[in-house]
């Protein structure tokens, strides 16, 4: 009993030794970098941490030697900063990486405000013409009937509030390559097919173009009678074929 | 040869004395001019104008200070302790300064964020 009296004085008077001739600076140094190390340094500064473990060492050998000496206390308070530099070098760079997020997360929100654009235009298009989308790009069809007279390629006064519409809601991504196609029936000549073709879909250009539309974005192209989409036999497949289609493209950027 | 010993010995005593000191003052003059040039970096930072990093500008300036005084009472050794210690203090200032700068800019990034979602009627991320 006395014996276990005995070791148990001895080690209180030990740890209150131990106690006693460790200097504050050590202590808090310790505390120091058990918090870098159990924080986010660990894994955002490691270089830094390791520093900062040096530094801890180079004061806890120094206190093995020379426990209360100026020089453990002085190794032992650079320690302690060198803990807190890490710490600190941990949250500029979390600080960081929430600005690059940021940067992510608005350019997220950017490419959701472009998309609803152009969605917001698909529908406006889609109630003005028969719309669809194909490997060209979204093709908007236009009754030929609806926009000119017969043999004729000057706009009907009621086919300008049509294509002002249309260019309205074109104008919404005006950034995209239009090319305007011009295509006939099979009744008459080649020539003059092609030709009255051609010269419809450079009156819809222009009208286009007066609207706002970028000139060097869009093209006119006459096709003539290569391109049936329904059956040049029947008075209703002639009447088909003869039309204006917009091709929307990609972006010229 | 005891003649030339007696000469070598305390020859080598005065050389291994001068260059001590000259390492010692070496020492001190590389600790000041390192303390002096973070203090400086971390007051054009504007650590002055933040409140824990003004705390540690605070302390290495003082300490800088101890140290000259130190120094110029022949204290050498205990001037490049304490010049140490200004060191630590004047650099951890400069990475609170830098720490307060990107804490702002994430912020106005974040809400900058938050803004646009907001104009834009769209749910966060």
């Amino acid at each position: 009993m006395k014996i276990t009296t005995g070791m148990i004085l001895f080690s209180c008077f030990g740890f209150l030794n131990g106690c006693a001739t460790t200097p504050n600076e050590l202590i808090s140094a310790r505390q120091a970098y058990s918090r870098a190390s159990h924080g986010p340094a660990a894994t955002l500064a490691p270089a830094e941490l390791h520093k900062a473990k040096e530094a801890l060492s180079k004061a806890e050998h120094s206190a093995a030697d020379e426990p209360s000496s100026p020089r453990t206390r002085d190794l032992s308070y650079v320690a302690e900063r060198s803990a807190q530099m890490a710490e600190v070098t941990a949250s500029i760079l979390s600080e960081r990486a929430k600005v690059s997020q940021a940067g992510r997360d608005t350019q997220a929100i950017q490419g959701e405000i472009i998309h609803r654009a152009k969605m917001g235009m698909n529908e406006a298009l889609a109630k003005l013409a028969a719309v669809k989308v194909e490997k060209r790009g979204l093709v908007i069809t236009l009754s030929g009937s609806v926009l000119f007279p017969s043999n004729n390629a000057s706009l009907l006064p009621s086919a300008k509030t049509r294509l002002d519409e249309i260019a309205d809601a074109l104008l919404e991504a005006k950034d995209r390559t239009l090319i305007v196609e011009g295509h006939a029936d099979s009744q008459g000549s080649h020539r003059l097919n092609q030709a009255l073709s051609q010269r419809r879909a450079e009156v819809v250009r222009s009208h286009l173009i007066s609207r706002g539309y970028p000139a060097q974005n869009i093209e006119a192209h006459g096709i003539g009678k290569d391109r049936p989409i329904a059956n040049n036999a029947s008075a209703e497949g002639r009447a088909n074929n003869r039309r204006v289609e917009i091709v929307v493209g990609p972006e010229t950027r | 040869m005891r003649f030339a010993q007696r000469k070598i010995i305390p020859m080598s005593v005065l050389v291994g004395s001068i260059f001590i000191g000259c390492s010692t003052d070496l020492a001190l003059k590389q600790n000041t001019e390192s303390s002096t040039s973070a203090i400086r970096a971390a007051e054009e930072l504007g650590a002055t104008k933040i409140p824990n990093a003004s705390y540690y500008l605070q302390l290495a300036k003082e300490e800088l200070e101890g140290a000259r005084e130190l120094a110029a009472n022949s204290k050498k050794v205990q001037a490049t302790s304490l010049l140490w210690r200004a060191n630590a203090d004047a650099e951890l200032a400069v990475l609170l300064s830098h720490e307060d700068v990107e804490k702002n800019e994430a912020k106005d990034a974040v809400n900058k964020v938050r803004q646009l979602q907001k104009d834009n009627q769209l749910s966060g991320h």
